[in-house]
């Protein structure tokens, strides 16, 4: 009897150990590192933490709820109307208002916008335009579009960064910025007290501070994805949402579409998923990834040297300089995509410079909605109208005709990802590859 | 040119081409041993620039050694071996690179494909370009990422391991760079300028199938860029250009000189170049080393010796010109006098005489010519006496001759007379009266042949004054054959005359203006028109011209007579010598004198009765005299 109540003992022992490990705890700091500066996109790691859009996207890609609780549209879907959160207020305590949200956005969106008017309507923002928007919604999920406080009251700006978000700017150390729980943030307290992001930190600093313990989610490239994994690092990958495309001037020399064209079939897209983006992602020629859109297939990835030499039709143009946007592996393949094309017959030199004829960037797939998404590519490339897509279909026309100018050549589809410590817990990504650190905690080591 | 002047110029030449030629001697020995010095410190520094290669090379070598037996390596030709995805491989070149202190690493897969590659990453996949045999190490170019290329020392190896067949084995290709660092690594001898050219600056194309294809290069055109020093760019580098590809198409060392700031630059600033041809193992030439030497020590001394050479050569020439006026003092100067004096005999004054001193070749040829002048003097003394005699005698000849014709009659009218007194009066009367007639006659006679010799003794001096030629004609036409209008030419006129003479006249229209006497020219012409009228007895055509020439004015009087002989025609103008059975012989000669005294010339053209010409070709005067203004410069 004695030894049955001793075994029974034991095993509540165990098993309340194993509910108490796995439940989440509040406290702790979790040290955050990442490469660039927090700010700007796509790595604004810093901005999600303060701030929070009106709408944001879900680990599971679809449209939840943030500061706007409900939306509805009218007038087919020209005026949509945003409910705002009660009762949310700013890191310094401002109330969250129709005003101070409209300011935000009118000062976010900057140049022309989605949108032609926005009004407070009560606790709600009307937004109008003159064609419909449907993608509305998605678009005010971008990051572009988060809220901050614009006036501090007394007509003056405020501090930098003062949002709604899970956390609050508190001070820095030298590149460290120092981040604490938002007591009152709507979507309740985060389980860590503090975020201290370091900026500017080296990916292979950055691993080597998780792997001695002083660090506890880094960062990932793509391609190096497949060595943390060797590595035996724990790493959160997100699907396909950067787009590596090359940008290829319309000017000058590359005045000429079957100059450009040329180029387009002269990269092999298959070296640089395999070799240099060590298989990360999907190889792709569309706009939008396949699981997005469905039509990717239609676009072919394949290399044709032979048609890329017959299209340039022994026209030598001048030599072509090509940019790159990133870091070493965005330098490596465009160092690659340069040897493709002196093997086409061009002569293209790499260069650092941002402005160059060819131009090799990740362009950020914003937003889980396709229309949203291909509209924010297009933005991006100079293209402002509203595209309204109806159907698959329709965005295949959209995406077939931009294509077809050859000024981008879509080239890989790339995820995001990150390696966290092993004390960190329950931390996910969202459909855009951004870490919830709202919802991570922290084990706690004897 | 004088015997001073020659002997100035000789001595002169003489010395300036004894300095020049011992001065070209020395500076020729000066730049021999200058160039082989050059020569010898170039042998030697490219000595010590094969010994580094080969130091380097040893170094690559066994780099690349090294890194073949790693484990890393050895575990990475397994892994490939057993078709892992090379793709995990891609920095791992890089890596061992880094640790080899390596310039350029490629790993090469079974395939022969770049798996990683240190120097140009995005080269994976792509034939691996560097042809590569049993050469332990080598020189070859290595593509840049940039399309560029650049030039090492490579050294491959293959990685061993076990069970996998050696022909499909995982390689190592690694190397070093060869550029200016290397060169800063040498040794270099004060003033010398060493420089490294390398043809590896041109894209080159890449090519996925063949292996070793793409680092051929082939020589471009000449880049001053591409030729760099051990500090950086090599000033006045496009002035190699001739030197670099005469050794990049030739393949072999070539020397020359070069100057850097251009043909035009000072000749201190001019290097003894070479141009040493660095090739790769297929012979072709990837670069080239070039090393020169400062010339600036051989200009400072040719320039030295060429200073002393011109101050040698300028006092040498002074000495010269010193010695010069010595020696024409000694040797010049009698012979100079003998020269004047020379001329003095020309001229006519033989009566000079020439100083003799000492017992010199000069002073024999002094008293020589001394002898001589006095012969010559004694000679024409003697000459002009018995000339005098002879005229003398002609002349007493001719009077004897002159005379004695009318003293003829005039003996025998005396006699006559004589012999009359014994005759009745009247008779008496009638040859007194023919005798004294006849006396009369004869006495005239003589005062006229008297009178003549008068005359030519007392030709007066030509008064001159500016006339034109064709007045005097037309004067002494007119005299002789007043039938004849002044100025209007006339061919072959009527024989008005009693002795059935015609008369033609052929004057110019052209002004032919004379400075002359026109009495004596008119005394002349006439002369010669009644020699043309005496030649003719039987009749004929006096012909009367004139015409200008180029500065003269020419006059002809011609007859149709019988003409003269050539003996005849040389005598003509010897005074008292006549054709004529009652000629004095003095006509022709007053003809001459008149002629001479306006420094004209005449001249006698003739042709005699023969069998071919019976009738005679006549004969012809032509005076020429001088035209206005050209007898008073010929005076002068």
């Amino acid at each position: 009897m004695l030894r049955r109540s001793a075994i029974s003992f034991l095993l509540v022992l165990v098993g309340i150990s194993g509910w108490a490990r796995t439940r989440p705890h509040y406290g702790g700091t979790l040290r955050v590192e990442i490469a660039g500066d927090g700010i700007t996109s796509p790595d604004a790691t810093f901005l999600h933490l303060v701030l929070d859009g009106l709408t944001r996207t879900g680990p599971d890609g679809t449209l939840q709820p943030a500061l706007a609780t409900e939306w509805k549209s009218s007038n087919g879907e020209r005026r949509w109307e945003f409910t705002l959160r009660d009762g949310v207020t700013f890191h310094n305590g401002f109330p969250l208002t129709g005003d101070r949200a409209a300011a935000s956005l009118n000062e976010s969106c900057g140049g022309p916008c989605p949108w032609a008017s926005l009004k407070t309507q009560g606790n709600a923002l009307v937004f109008a335009g003159d064609a419909p928007m449907p993608e509305l919604p998605w678009l005010l999920a971008e990051d572009r579009f988060l809220i901050s406080l614009t006036d501090a009251g007394d007509g003056k700006a405020p501090p930098c960064c003062i949002g709604t978000g899970p956390f609050q700017l508190t001070g820095h150390r030298g590149p460290s910025l120092i981040l604490a729980a938002n007591e009152n943030y709507w979507g309740g307290r985060p389980y860590v007290d503090t975020v201290e992001l370091v900026t500017a930190r080296s990916v292979r600093d950055q691993w080597l501070d998780l792997s001695v313990g002083r660090a506890d989610v880094v960062e990932v490239p793509p391609e190096e994805v497949r060595v943390a994994e060797q590595q035996r690092m724990t790493v959160l990958s997100s699907p396909p949402v950067d787009l590596l495309a090359l940008e290829i001037s319309n000017n000058g020399a590359l005045a000429n579409q079957q100059l450009r064209a040329s180029i387009a079939l002269a990269i092999d897209r298959a070296a640089l998923f395999n070799v240099i983006f060590q298989k990360q992602g999907e190889i792709t020629a569309s706009i939008l990834p396949q699981e997005l859109s469905g039509y990717a297939f239609l676009f072919s990835v394949e290399r044709d040297l032979a048609k890329a030499q017959a299209l340039r039709g022994g026209v030598k143009p001048p030599a072509l300089s090509l940019g790159f946007q990133g870091n070493g592996s965005m330098q490596l393949a465009a160092q690659r995509i340069a040897l493709n094309l002196r093997e086409a017959g061009f002569d293209v030199q790499v260069t650092g410079a941002t402005h160059a004829d060819l131009m090799l960037r990740t362009i950020p797939l914003a937003s889980a909605d396709p229309a949203a998404a291909l509209e924010s590519v297009l933005r991006a490339s100079g293209k402002t109208a509203s595209l309204a897509l109806t159907s698959p279909t329709a965005g295949y026309r959209v995406e077939h005709d931009f294509l077809d100018r050859k000024t981008l050549a879509p080239l890989l589809d790339l995820p995001r990802a990150c390696a966290v410590g092993a004390r960190v817990r329950d931390l996910t990504l969202s459909s855009d590859g951004t870490p919830d650190f709202a919802n991570a905690w922290l084990e706690v080591t004897p | 040119m004088s015997l001073r002047q020659r002997l100035l110029l000789a001595l002169s030449l003489t010395v300036a081409a004894a300095v020049a030629a011992v001065s070209w001697t020395v500076l020729l020995r000066i730049r021999h041993v200058f160039e082989q010095r050059d020569q010898e410190e170039t042998a030697l520094f490219v000595s010590q620039f094969q010994r580094e290669f080969q130091h380097r090379s040893a170094e690559v070598a066994a780099a690349v050694e090294r890194i073949a037996v790693s484990e890393q390596a050895r575990s990475m030709a397994y892994q490939l071996d057993q078709k892992d995805d090379p793709a995990l491989f891609l920095t791992e070149a890089a890596s061992l690179a880094q640790d080899a202190r390596l310039d350029f690493l490629d790993i090469v897969g079974p395939d022969g494909k770049i798996v990683s590659s240190a120097q140009s990453p995005a080269r994976f996949g792509y034939i691996e370009p560097i042809p590569w045999d049993d050469h332990p190490t080598f020189l070859n170019t290595v593509d840049l990422p940039d399309g560029s290329s650049a030039l090492g020392i490579i050294a491959g190896r293959t990685v061993d391991v076990l069970r996998i067949n050696t022909a499909q084995a995982v390689r190592i290709v690694g190397g070093e760079r060869l550029d200016q660092s290397f060169l800063a690594d040498l040794p270099v001898a004060p003033g010398m300028t060493i420089g490294l050219y390398t043809d590896t600056g041109q894209s080159v194309s890449v090519n996925m199938t063949t292996p070793g294809s793409a680092s051929t290069p082939h020589p471009g055109p000449f880049d001053p860029s591409r030729l760099a020093g051990a500090a950086g760019p090599i000033g006045g580098a496009a002035n190699y250009q001739s030197l670099i590809d005469a050794a990049r198409t030739s393949g072999q060392q070539t020397s020359g000189i070069v100057n850097p700031n251009g043909p035009a630059g000072p000749r201190e600033a001019s290097l003894n170049a070479t141009a040493i041809p660095l090739k790769n193992q297929a012979g072709n030439v990837l670069a080239v080393l070039v090393v020169a030497l400062s010339r600036a020590g051989m200009v400072d001394a040719q320039q030295h010796i060429r200073a002393i050479a011109y101050g040698v050569a300028a006092g040498g020439i002074l000495l010269a010109i010193v010695f010069s006026l010595w020696i024409a003092a000694r040797v010049s100067r009698p012979i100079e006098q003998l020269a004047r004096a020379a001329r003095e005999v020309a001229a006519g004054n033989w009566n000079v005489h020439v100083p003799e001193h000492g017992h010199d070749e000069v002073s024999v040829l002094a008293r020589s010519f001394n002898h001589m002048t006095g012969q010559l003097t004694s000679q024409r003394e003697r000459l002009i006496q018995s000339e005098r005699v002879a005229a003398w005698r002609e002349l007493a000849r001719r009077l004897a001759h002159e005379l004695k014709n009318p003293l003829f009659p005039l003996q025998l009218t005396i006699e006559n007379l004589t012999r009359a007194r014994q005759l009745p009066e009247a008779e008496f009367d009638e040859i007194f009266k023919e005798s004294t007639n006849t006396l009369s006659a004869e006495i005239a006679n003589l005062k006229a042949i008297i009178g003549r010799f008068s005359d030519f003794s007392k030709m007066p001096k030509p008064e001159l004054e500016r006339i034109d030629a064709s007045d005097v004609i037309w004067r002494v036409a007119l005299l002789h054959f007043p039938w004849i209008i002044k100025g209007v030419n006339i061919e072959g006129a009527d024989y008005e005359g009693p002795e059935k003479i015609g008369v033609s006249v052929h004057i110019s229209t052209q002004p032919m203006k004379l400075d002359a006497d026109p009495e004596l020219l008119h005394r002349a012409l006439s002369n010669l028109v009644l020699n043309a009228m005496d030649a003719m007895p039987d009749g004929g055509v006096v012909t009367l011209s004139a015409e200008p020439r180029d500065e003269s004015v020419e006059i002809r009087v011609a007859d149709t007579g019988t003409g003269l002989t050539p003996e005849e025609c040389e005598r003509l103008f010897t005074p008292y010598y006549t054709t004529k059975q009652h000629g004095t012989g003095l006509g022709l000669a007053i003809v001459q004198s008149v002629v001479a005294d306006h420094r004209g010339s005449i001249t006698v053209e003739s042709r005699a009765c023969s069998t071919e010409n019976p009738t005679g070709g006549g004969t012809t005067f032509i005076i020429t005299l001088p035209g206005a203004g050209q007898s008073t410069e010929a005076a002068s």
